[in-house]
């Protein structure tokens, strides 16, 4: 029988080698410090928590699945434009919390924003929001781990944030932000002759 | 949990409900994307939750809690930050390692400055997506200014409660 090793090393990507390398270092160091009956109920401790949290992950993934069907990325990249001011910032805020999807959508989308124009402020608030408030990682992760009652406090305290740290970033590195648009244009050429080849 | 998965089912039947109004409705490509994600946490997941219990059990746990008790005021938000600032991976192995601190005894205030920055900080992220994507400069520059927001948010937290 052959083997699809092409198959097998998509689906035992470096992020599971990484984990499973820290699981067993961290196993081995336990049992070294208080041996093999903390490292036994290590394990069961966590395979109960798999148990609590699966059917919350499993329903986040499908919303997470309807989202991102749903919800085209082209529409955000439309509504972010080259927006500024108040308005601009509070709609960057506002898409940065809603994107679906983890990082593998969220940075390409503040790629897309910083060529097509925009300030330095607003990819800030767009990241911002999105590491702060993403409704994406509240579903899938917090709903899974804590109570509900920390979830909203945190979140209360994160919208305010958001714009904040768009303004402080414009204060901060606002005269610096022409220098960095003409690094953005050169990109788009490279990348277009790159795809030119 | 329980609140947690009602409200996701809530939701859930809201968005397939959407779905059905499209003209199209797009519950398969829906589905094959859960599905596609669901069968990337098989293995990883299960793992990151043994490596977070090992973790926990390393800490000295009893001696962190103290730093960022619910009686640690500004000190507490500030170790915090700096706790949340250094804890490895994504949620799959933070969130654990979060809870049991909870768990331990933190305090609710601490733990918001804690989670903030490890949403805003996490060097895992910076290295493999925004470095790469949106440049050194751009990376550093949002690091730094991102540095006080764990401690504001720490602040707000204290002062709601």
């Amino acid at each position: 029988m052959k083997i699809n090793w092409r198959q097998l090393q998509s689906n035992i990507d470096w992020m599971t080698i990484i984990f499973a390398a820290l699981a067993l270092s961290t196993g081995i160091l336990l049992y070294i410090k208080s041996g093999h009956n903390s490292v036994f109920t290590s394990l069961v401790s966590s395979f109960y928590l798999l148990l609590k949290i699966s059917p919350v992950i499993v329903a986040a993934m499908l919303v997470g699945g309807y989202g991102q069907a749903l919800v085209p990325h082209e529409f955000v990249k439309k509504w972010l434009g080259n927006k500024s001011g108040f308005k601009g910032q509070l709609i960057a805020s506002v898409a940065g919390a809603l994107i679906p999807g983890g990082p593998f959508a969220a940075f390409p989308i503040v790629l897309v924003l910083q060529r097509s124009g925009a300030s330095y402020g607003i990819c800030i608030n767009f990241l911002t929001a999105w590491s702060l408030i993403g409704i994406n990682r509240i579903l899938i992760w917090e709903l899974a781990f804590f109570e509900a009652d920390f979830i909203f406090l945190r979140m209360l305290v994160s919208l305010p944030l958001a714009i904040f740290a768009g303004y402080y970033a414009h204060w901060l590195f606002g005269s610096a932000q022409s220098d960095d648009s003409i690094d953005s244009q050169e990109a788009v050429k490279a990348n277009e002759k790159e795809q030119q080849c | 949990m329980l609140v947690s998965f009602v409200i996701l089912a809530v939701i859930l039947t809201g968005m397939s409900g959407w779905a059905q109004m499209q003209t199209v409705p797009p519950h398969k490509q829906a589905l094959t994307q859960a599905w596609v994600q669901l069968k990337s946490l098989a293995l990883r997941l299960p793992l990151a939750l043994i490596a977070a219990g090992f973790i926990a059990q390393l800490l000295p746990q009893e001696q962190v809690v103290a730093y960022v008790g619910s009686e640690s005021g500004i000190t507490g938000i500030l170790v915090a930050g700096v706790i949340g600032a250094l804890l490895p991976g994504g949620p799959m192995v933070a969130f654990p390692l979060a809870v049991v601190l909870i768990e331990a005894g933190a305090g609710q205030a601490q733990m918001v400055s804690l989670i903030t920055a490890w949403s805003a900080l996490a060097f895992h992220r910076i290295l493999s997506f925004e470095i790469p994507l949106m440049g050194a400069k751009f990376a550093l520059r949002r690091y730094l200014l991102s540095v006080p927001l764990p401690i504001i948010a720490g602040l707000i937290a204290l002062w709601i409660i």
